[in-house]
């Protein structure tokens, strides 16, 4: 068959059509899913922004309320403040970034995988700035005083987390792979 | 834009345009449930497009824009529908006609399915007619790159089908 004729074949097919649309279930599901336009990126922004801060200000005031002396922990809480606020400067240039892409399938691939960086780069800042945090905590407990087990349970914690952590970079790192692949073969000249 | 302008826009579109996503979901899911999957995500996405709609493009290169775009994502998360009936309970969108196709038409699709993503787009572009210029800005690539991706897949189709005429199916 010549290529015309494949376009024949192809071109009949427009007067039957391949699917009938259940439209009931289609407007059930426009509706449940109109509120879900969150992306998985802005909700675990908002997420680190309000813990981070939310932490920081509880410790900060924890401290301030026993007139503590406790210099790690007030280490700590500046150090979750400080998190926070860089988490929304990050947020902040990348919604503005945002419009910097044309409507090509191209233009969305470069969206998709600028994102996906993006989420590769908070994952493993996220994942490094465990380290202070629980360095900062266990030198809090142990100037407080505490008991030795509650130390060993708060260091198997962070170390769970940091692995956990290390898991969703991985995932990260997987997902922009696949789109970088997807943009080599857009743009390769064969 | 209110939601009774969005709805009717979305109406409008489904009404005059479903043949071109139609032909996206088969040429992008393998089973029933796949084709399923990928056009609730693109009936979703083409929905949160209309209000970024500026009417620089026609409707149905936008279509092909969004519903493509969606689906080439779409190729890469892993499948949940391998089974006959829906997981989650959810209700099934599509339902496949019980109009007989052309059987060179059902080989087509299984040709153009066996492509990669990228070709799979390019290919539905071509079969419907878009010109090179109309192609490289859909997929935001330069005309002479899509001239040679065409006459790889021209070729390569071409070939298939005589292999296709010479077996007699």
């Amino acid at each position: 068959m010549e290529f015309e004729e494949l376009r024949k074949i192809w071109d009949a097919q427009n007067n039957q059509p391949l699917y009938a649309i259940n439209e009931k279930a289609m407007y059930n599901l426009i509706l449940s899913k109109k509120k879900q336009a969150h992306h998985i990126t802005n909700i675990s922004e908002l997420l680190l922004i309000f813990v981070n801060l939310g932490a920081g200000i509880m410790i900060l005031a924890l401290n301030l309320f026993r007139q503590s002396v406790n210099i790690s922990l007030y280490l700590l809480s500046a150090w979750m403040l400080v998190t926070a606020l860089y988490t929304l400067v990050r947020r902040i240039q990348r919604v503005k970034g945002d419009q910097q892409f044309d409507r090509s399938i191209s233009g969305d691939l470069s969206h998709a995988i600028s994102m996906a960086s993006y989420q590769v780069h908070i994952s493993q800042i996220m994942r490094w700035n465990i380290l202070p945090i629980a360095a900062l905590t266990l030198l809090g407990l142990w100037e407080g005083g505490k008991p030795v087990w509650i130390v060993v349970v708060v260091l198997l914690f962070f170390a769970l987390t940091y692995y956990a952590g290390g898991w969703e970079h991985n995932i990260y790192k997987g997902k922009k792979r696949a789109l970088e692949i997807l943009q080599k073969k857009l743009g390769n000249e064969s | 834009m209110t939601e009774k302008e969005q709805k009717q826009i979305f109406e409008e579109w489904l009404n005059q345009h479903k043949a071109l996503i139609f032909k996206i979901v088969r040429v992008y899911g393998f089973t029933v449930m796949d084709q399923d999957d990928l056009f609730q995500e693109i009936i979703i996405q083409v929905w949160h497009s209309i209000p970024a709609f500026r009417k620089e493009s026609s409707v149905t290169t936008w279509l092909y824009r969004v519903s493509l775009n969606t689906a080439i994502k779409w190729t890469k998360k892993e499948r949940k529908h391998y089974q006959s009936e829906a997981i989650d309970g959810t209700q099934h969108i599509l339902e496949e006609s019980r109009v007989r196709t052309d059987e060179r038409l059902t080989w087509l699709y299984e040709e153009i399915y066996k492509l990669d993503e990228i070709d799979r787009s390019i290919t539905l572009l071509l079969l419907d007619g878009f010109s090179y210029k109309e192609m490289a800005s859909i997929l935001g690539i330069t005309e002479s790159n899509v001239g040679v991706k065409i006459n790889r897949i021209k070729k390569q189709l071409i070939s298939k089908s005589k292999k296709y005429d010479h077996h007699g199916i």
